[in-house]
């Protein structure tokens, strides 16, 4: 008797850990309208008004927390912008003393006054329903999806700058990769300046400008946005953050660069799709 | 008198009953939505709580073996499926965790009030372990110390701290444990 419990249980947990291993391969191999996709997909339409609710219960008590967290950095935040205002402030004196200097502080005030996106493109509003809860992953997932127009690879932005892009499509939902997950990738540049590059995500949850040469000149303050240039699924000029410490190292190449993102992604709530 | 009750014992240990697959649905529900709407909120240096995992052990320690892998395995599928996670990554790390959970309680004494706790701890750590595992496979890497400092140690901390709370929810849902070892069902 105790033999065969014994057996029993070894085989539902062996089973249990197969199909674990099969979903994950199938889901791995197979395409993004495959068995395992559509499943997921089906499920999900069950569970994203579920999320929608909770997420929106949650609210109030997601802000009181942030609050009580933001009241512990105030002070060291209130320090570091008086010293980014100054920096900010020699850098536009600076700046105002060319003819392209002047161009480049112009294109930024477009940028500012929200002429950023072309005619043709189209805004899909939405919400954020869940999140991801590891560190591996810098992901969430949104309460649009195929039935809206959305496609995968589409910006995703809010009032503060670029969010992400669009990761994974289901009918109902999607999942968005934020710009500081480790796998993300964005073409960008900074301005006023020429220098351009890739922002990358990482595990830690900093954002980092890499690829821009030595000889290109970068300060701390500056502002990087996307540079959309050819083949880049982001329009130009999308703000992502600011420059945030330059540093370059004999032995390497490339400058290394922090950027502070333009998002907070604590607080990110309501989004907006770029439908191109 | 001691026999009839071992017998009744492994019958329910099989199969549970349709009250109680009810209330292991509506915590299957309440570790979904903690999962995915609670926890993501709640960062502390930098690691959010795993309420999934938590229920999962508590039901394993309270259940056994083999409900806490098949009880695992639906709160793994489920939180895959909310989170658009890649399906089965937190399926195959919660069923292991499900499965050893219960084989501590099948083999281990549960009376000391520690024991959830330990329960808890041994857990986070084995799935931390299994999942850092599966995303080294999957091309996604931290770095060693980082992964120790903010993410394993909080995460040990905040899941331990949690245990005996969540551990009472459970038990007072599924209406008390079992007697769960061999050598006290004869």
């Amino acid at each position: 008797m105790n033999r065969r419990r014994v057996l029993q249980r070894r085989l539902v947990a062996a089973v249990l850990v197969l199909l674990s291993l099969g979903l994950l391969t199938l889901y791995f191999r197979e395409a993004d309208n495959g068995l395992v996709h559509r499943v997921q997909d089906g499920a999900l339409r069950v569970v994203t008004p579920l999320q929608e609710g909770s997420a929106r219960a949650i609210e109030p008590f997601r802000d009181g927390w942030n609050w009580i967290a933001d009241l512990f950095g105030a002070k060291a935040e209130n320090e570091r912008l008086k010293k980014e205002v100054e920096v900010l402030r020699a850098a536009v004196a600076e700046e105002l003393t060319t003819q392209a200097e002047n161009d480049e502080l112009r294109a930024l005030l477009e940028m500012q006054r929200g002429r950023i996106y072309p005619d043709d493109v189209g805004f899909v509003p939405a919400r954020v329903i869940a999140r991801s809860t590891t560190a591996w992953y810098s992901t969430v997932t949104i309460d649009v999806g195929r039935d809206d127009g959305v496609q995968q690879f589409d910006a995703v932005v809010n009032g503060q700058g670029l969010v992400g892009r669009i990761e994974s499509v289901k009918a109902s939902a999607c999942q968005v990769q934020l710009i500081t997950d480790q796998q993300s990738y964005v073409d960008a540049m900074v301005v006023p300046g020429q220098a351009e590059g890739l922002v990358a995500g990482s595990v830690t949850g900093s954002v980092s400008l890499q690829f821009v040469a030595k000889s290109e000149e970068v300060k701390a303050g500056q502002f990087v946005v996307t540079s959309g240039r050819q083949g880049s699924i982001f329009v130009r000029g999308i703000p992502i953050g600011q420059v945030e410490s330059v540093g370059a190292q004999e032995v390497e190449l490339y400058q290394s660069i922090t950027v502070r993102p333009a998002v907070d992604f604590r607080k990110l709530d309501i989004v907006m799709v770029v439908r191109r | 008198m001691n026999a009839r009750r071992a017998s009744t014992e492994t019958a329910t240990r099989s199969l549970p009953s349709g009250g109680e697959l009810a209330r292991l649905g509506a915590l299957l529900f309440a570790a979904l939505l903690l999962q995915t709407t609670v926890a993501p909120n709640i960062r502390i240096v930098g690691a959010s709580p795993d309420f999934a995992l938590i229920i999962v052990v508590s039901v394993a320690l309270l259940r056994g073996s083999e409900v806490g892998a098949v009880f695992g395995f639906l709160t793994g599928t489920l939180v895959g499926v909310a989170l658009l996670e890649p399906l089965g990554m937190s399926a195959l790390v919660l069923v292991v965790v499900g499965y050893f959970a219960g084989r501590y309680a099948e083999t281990a004494d549960l009376s000391a009030p520690v024991a959830p706790l330990v329960g808890v701890f041994a857990a986070t750590l084995l799935a931390n372990v299994l999942f850092a595992t599966l995303q080294y496979l999957l091309e996604r890497q931290v770095p060693f110390g980082f992964w120790v400092g903010r993410v394993l140690l909080p995460s040990l901390v905040l899941n331990t701290l949690l245990a005996t709370v969540f551990y009472l929810f459970v038990r007072f849902v599924l209406g008390g444990g079992r007697v769960l070892r061999a050598d006290q069902e004869a």
